[in-house]
């Protein structure tokens, strides 16, 4: 007899279904799995006939041939556990086949029997649509964000005892938003704990109203990774769709997850400089699992001592960076990641960590030269904004500094320069085409004057001009939304720009 | 001196492992000439030990002379015409020294050796520059290492004093075929044209941080008075100061702020007791001192000099004067700035806008300065 359960494998961050065909006949007995499974789905022959013996049910003593349709595509995991072994049951007759009608199956199985949570579950749960999903307890509250029914069980023979209708299933699993910013595991601590800084103050906060990548350069314990770790707390809540995509790419990686619950908080990702390229950007096995960038998407990525990361991680974010998506391509095919991110870097700004203004390095010139060259210039070029972030200066000048803002303050007002963001089209103005620009951010006349000298003294490249455009409109958004961008907003662009100079401590003109 | 004896000094000078030091122990006593046949034959008794043998067998002198003069180099022995008479009798004169362009030029004419560190301050360039060519317009040789920094612009200053000045040496540790830094070969070749670049180095020796130090106690030697413009706490400027005080030559420092850390080692001489350097005038008088003559008159001004008022900082106002005003001359950081002036970001943007476009502030990466 022939059954044919639904389930779904991943794929990247997209679940892709899977139609799990049983077959039992006549024959010497034995269990064989084809359709491309890898090792994991190859074992769960062993664990499928330990949980039926567990369970107390009968093992069919025939031939049990079991195919993963579509048959061309690889297949890996554990969650296909459930789906075979519900297809064994029907197949063999213990379970009707109108008991698992329009139900669809993801689910590890223990070799007692039980069900165990799956990385990805909410993703799979979207692929299978339509379909009412079982899944495993542990997995119910965040497969219940998907966009279909949900049913959970906490044991193969309850799953039987519930498919056949002996017992009730329990209501299913709701979903808990949550936007405490304490539940997205971002830092939280308050912009007013930064004393000083005020130029790195604005910087951050123009970074978070438009979303513009932001690079400090500065001395060890200038404040560098206090300041962007104040960063995601000025930015406003996610926008459902994103939350979910940020949801969907966490489960995939079956990263540690608010209790139930939607996450609106931006994700803040602090990658170590080990890291390699394929953890950056995603890929590896065949499943194409999302990097650093992935888990970042809708939030902020943060690289500390970046002329510390290996070059080709760094060029591999330039696409991405761009785009707003990493496509990944493998010999198993390819895949694309959502990955828009503000991204934050720290530097120092040469080897012994205390040049930049002149006169206070004791670094040869060619080891700054080289330091600074570890950088290409095309990444240097997408941070809007680049500032030198030095000690506080002395003691006389911070005494009677009072406390800055808070971040509540400074995030109402990123929030209000979003609202005229979004009043374009975008959710921030770091996303506008340069095609969009003149019809977004147009300039008055000096403010013309003032970049087409720039143009002409070659500080700008076309991206850098685009980049100070932007910049310059979300300095006019968080000033008062004013239509036509000036000449004052275009000067502190620039200011903040600081470029590749900073790095090499020469004097811009 | 024959040119055998050049030939013989030059042939030593590029045998593979020579020193400074250990050319000079082969020189002692014995004409190059000599010495070279003797160590060619294993019988010097400064090469008791052959390491030299082999290789100089297999080395042809003339062949090697020819080789330097080819690439413009003339050799310059002890006791021969063309060698700095300040060098003879110096304790770490060096046995062999070659020179790009005419050193004579410099002969009979007073020497300031104006030195100092790499990662120089606008300021400390200006002020190197407006030495170097004040000196070289009252008629003295201006010496100097051809570093980037201070002592580019020393050199720089010199040659601008223009024609009837008198000519730049300059000192490298590299051989005279290998220009270091790159970045400065428009320079090396004008100071070679008007003047001399010396080394000790054999043709091909490129930088090693040994050789810095040793070229530095030529500068001394060469001398008359040494100005330090700026230096950080320790460094090469350090070992030109420690030979200059062992051939007991005047140091001279330039003082400057006191939060600048290029001028931290300046300032640090200036309290250890060397003369202070304002301007040329200041070390025009500790010239003269140290050669033992007059001190040029000084002017009637002199003292109460003053410079007259900018109309443009006169015409100065709000903002523009409030952001002028915190910015000193040294690189001012822009936080430094916020801070003292608790303007907006975007309104000390637009003043340093005007004040550049003006040219009375320089604009640095995240620094400012007064122009």
């Amino acid at each position: 007899m022939i059954a044919s359960i639904p389930s779904a494998v991943l794929h990247g961050v997209d679940g892709r279904p899977v139609c799990v065909e049983v077959h039992v006949a006549n024959g010497l007995p034995g269990f064989t799995v084809v359709g491309l499974p890898d090792a994991a789905v190859r074992e769960s022959r062993d664990r499928v006939r330990a949980a039926f013996a567990s369970s107390g049910l009968p093992w069919p003593r025939r031939r049990i041939t079991v195919n993963l349709a579509p048959s061309g595509m690889r297949k890996g995991g554990a969650g296909l556990d459930l789906a075979i072994a519900v297809g064994v049951l029907v197949a063999s007759g213990v379970l009707d086949p109108t008991a698992v009608a329009g139900r669809a199956f993801v689910g590890e199985l223990g070799l007692d029997g039980s069900l165990r949570s799956v990385p990805g579950v909410l993703v799979l749960a979207d692929a299978l649509a339509g379909h009412e999903v079982v899944v495993a307890d542990a997995d119910g509250p965040e497969a219940a964000l998907a966009a279909t029914a949900i049913r959970s069980a906490p044991a193969l023979a309850d799953v039987v005892a519930r498919c056949t209708g002996r017992r009730p299933w329990p209501e299913g699993p709701v979903p808990a938003h949550t936007s405490a910013r304490e539940a997205s595991g971002a830092p939280t601590g308050d912009l007013s704990d930064v004393r000083g800084q005020r130029l790195a103050r604005r910087a951050l906060e123009v970074a978070a109203a438009g979303g513009h990548h932001l690079l400090l350069v500065g001395p060890p314990g200038a404040g560098k990774t206090l300041l962007a770790t104040r960063l995601p707390g000025l930015l406003p809540d996610l926008d459902p769709a994103t939350a979910r995509q940020v949801a969907r790419i966490r489960s995939v990686l079956g990263d540690a997850r608010p209790p139930g619950g939607l996450d609106v908080r931006p994700p803040f990702r602090a990658p170590h400089h080990g890291l390699s390229a394929v953890a950056m950007v995603g890929g590896g096995n065949a499943a194409h699992r999302p990097g650093e960038i992935g888990l970042a998407h809708g939030g902020v990525l943060f690289l500390d001592e970046l002329g510390e990361f290996a070059t080709p991680v760094l060029d591999a974010l330039r696409q991405p960076l761009e785009d707003g998506v990493v496509r990944i391509s493998r010999s198993g095919g390819s895949a694309c990641c959502p990955a828009r991110f503000v991204l934050v870097a720290a530097m120092n700004p040469c080897p012994c960590g205390e040049g930049g203004v002149p006169g206070a390095c004791r670094c040869p010139s060619g080891a700054r030269a080289r330091y600074a060259r570890r950088l290409s210039g095309p990444l240097l070029d997408r941070f809007d904004l680049a500032l030198r972030v030095d000690r506080p200066p002395g003691v006389e000048l911070l005494g009677d500094v009072p406390p800055g803002e808070s971040t509540v303050v400074v995030a109402a007002r990123v929030a209000t320069a979003r609202e005229h963001a979004r009043s374009r089209g975008v959710t921030a103005n770091v996303e506008l085409g340069a095609s969009d620009l003149d019809a977004a951010a147009p300039l008055d006349r000096p403010a013309a004057d003032l970049l087409a000298r720039h143009l002409r003294a070659g500080g700008l490249s076309a991206r850098g001009l685009h980049g100070v455009r932007r910049t310059a409109r979300t300095i006019a958004d968080l000033d008062d939304g004013a239509p036509v961008v000036g000449a004052r907003h275009v000067t502190e662009a620039l200011l903040l720009r600081g470029g590749r100079a900073l790095l090499l401590g020469e004097e811009v003109r | 001196m024959t040119g055998d004896d050049q030939a013989g000094a030059v042939a030593l000078l590029d045998l593979p492992g020579m020193t400074p030091r250990r050319l000079a122990r082969l020189l002692d006593g014995l004409g190059p000439a000599l010495a070279w046949h003797a160590v060619r034959a294993g019988t010097h008794p400064g090469d008791r030990s052959r390491r030299f043998a082999a290789a100089a067998r297999a080395v042809e002198p003339a062949a090697v002379l020819a080789r330097y003069r080819a690439a413009g180099v003339s050799v310059l022995l002890p006791d021969a015409a063309g060698y700095p008479t300040a060098l003879v009798g110096d304790p770490g004169a060096p046995a062999v020294l070659c020179a790009l362009g005419t050193a004579e030029l410099a002969e009979g004419r007073p020497a300031v050796a104006v030195v100092g560190t790499r990662s120089a301050t606008p300021y400390g360039t200006s002020v190197a520059a407006e030495l170097g060519r004040g000196l070289a317009t009252a008629g003295v040789v201006v010496v100097s290492g051809l570093a980037v920094g201070i002592d580019a612009a020393a050199h720089a200053g010199a040659l601008d004093a223009g024609p009837g000045a008198a000519p730049p040496v300059a000192v490298v540790g590299t051989g005279l075929d290998v220009v270091y830094p790159r970045g400065n070969a428009g320079l090396w070749e004008r100071v070679a044209t008007t003047g001399a670049v010396l080394s000790e180095a054999p043709l091909g020796t490129v930088a090693r941080p040994r050789v810095f130090p040793a070229r530095n106690r030529i500068i001394a030697g060469l001398a008359d008075v040494v100005v330090v413009v700026e230096c950080h706490g320790r460094g090469g400027s350090f070992h030109t100061v420690e030979a200059a005080a062992r051939r007991a030559v005047p140091v001279g420092a330039v003082p400057g702020s006191v939060r600048s850390p290029a001028s931290r080692g300046t300032n640090g001489m200036l309290v250890d007791g060397c003369t202070p350097i304002r301007d040329v005038d200041d070390v025009l008088v500790a010239l003269a001192l140290a050669r033992g003559g007059r001190p040029p008159a000084p002017g009637p001004d002199r003292g109460a000099r003053r410079p007259p008022a900018d109309p443009r900082l006169v015409a100065l106002d709000g903002h523009d004067r409030a952001v002028w005003e915190a910015v000193d001359d040294t690189p001012t950081t822009v936080e430094t700035v916020l801070l003292r002036t608790d303007l907006s970001v975007a309104t000390v943007s637009v003043a340093v806008g005007r004040l550049v476009a003006d040219g009375l502030l320089l604009e640095g990466a995240g620094w400012w300065s007064r122009a």
